[in-house]
């Protein structure tokens, strides 16, 4: 998959813009929380973490 | 006897976490009248494609004090727990330690550490096992959990990785706190200062950021602080914490 479908890490603003838009987002456990904001891609349980950033996993990073 | 125990993979998309699992053993072995257990820690592993992970690929560990002669009936508990409550879809492993000061678990750890930097198979990781007589169980779909199973518990010894769970949740946001008071909460045994890595004199005053934590550093849970331009300690926020890198625990 191309990196138009992943998320840099500490792309934080954009990432809580995205998870307040985003109709798919679910809070992961607290534990696995990264983002500051409650709110945001980083805490989703539908991303994916991998190298250098995290994925969606129901392909909604479409930049 | 002390008993190390690690679950990894328990969990799908929808699912309660593996954490929650780890916690919920822990307390039917403490229920059982053993313990006491030591808090929860959350071992990061290999970011890779060709992992089968759920998101984030870390593993769940706690270790424990119980009876000489327990360690079939806490390996029973934890294997009727994870058959009962493990995910759809998810491959759960188990491993249980019973900690012998008289073995060398070199090998052991270095397998932790080498999962947190590569891809390692079941092959490598039940082959570890048998070496040391480790208990190393598959509880249904690709049995895959084993791997980071077994590299939570070696980790756990290594005593230098892991973020601890729950930790500072209750403590108030934005607020100040001696070290001292700190190391009253059960998640804080030791405050240091991120640069020296020294410990910081009880009276010093320590504001709490948000999302912080507290990691297995020299088999010690310890916050660690920064000290800013205007001398005031503050936590690290998580995403810092995770961003540290191996080489800065050794």
């Amino acid at each position: 998959m191309s990196d138009q479908h992943q998320l840099p890490m500490e792309a934080w603003e954009q990432a809580q813009t995205l998870a307040i838009n985003c109709p798919e987002f679910k809070p992961d456990v607290e534990e696995e929380w990264l983002a500051e904001e409650s709110v945001s891609c980083y805490n989703c349980r539908y991303r994916r973490l991998v190298g250098g950033g995290i994925r969606c996993m129901k392909s909604l990073f479409n930049f | 006897m002390k008993f190390y125990l690690c679950i990894d993979d328990t969990d799908n998309l929808d699912s309660i976490g593996t954490g929650t699992i780890a916690e919920q053993i822990q307390e039917k072995i403490i229920n059982r009248g053993y313990g006491p257990c030591s808090l929860v820690s959350r071992h990061q592993l290999f970011i890779h494609e060709d992992i089968p992970y759920t998101s984030h690929n870390s593993s769940m560990c706690f270790c424990g004090e119980a009876p000489d002669g327990t360690l079939n009936t806490i390996i029973e508990l934890a294997t009727n727990h994870l058959d009962t409550v493990a995910a759809v879809g998810s491959d759960p492993g188990l491993c249980v330690l019973a900690y012998d000061d008289r073995c060398h678990y070199d090998e052991l750890m270095e397998f932790g550490i080498q999962a947190k930097k590569k891809i390692l198979t079941k092959d490598d990781a039940m082959a570890c096992a048998r070496d040391h007589q480790i208990h190393l169980s598959e509880h249904g779909g690709t049995g895959q959990g084993i791997i980071g199973a077994l590299a939570g518990v070696g980790l756990r010894l290594f005593g230098c990785d892991g973020e601890i769970k729950g930790a500072l949740k209750n403590a108030v946001i934005n607020q100040n706190y001696t070290v001292a008071d700190l190391k009253n909460l059960p998640e804080v045994e030791q405050v240091l200062d991120l640069t020296s890595k020294e410990p910081l004199a009880d009276t010093t005053l320590i504001r709490l950021g948000n999302r912080s934590k507290t990691v297995l550093y020299h088999h010690q849970y310890v916050l660690f602080v920064r000290r800013d331009e205007n001398q005031q300690y503050t936590s690290l926020p998580k995403a810092e914490i995770r961003q540290l890198g191996e080489h800065f625990y050794v």
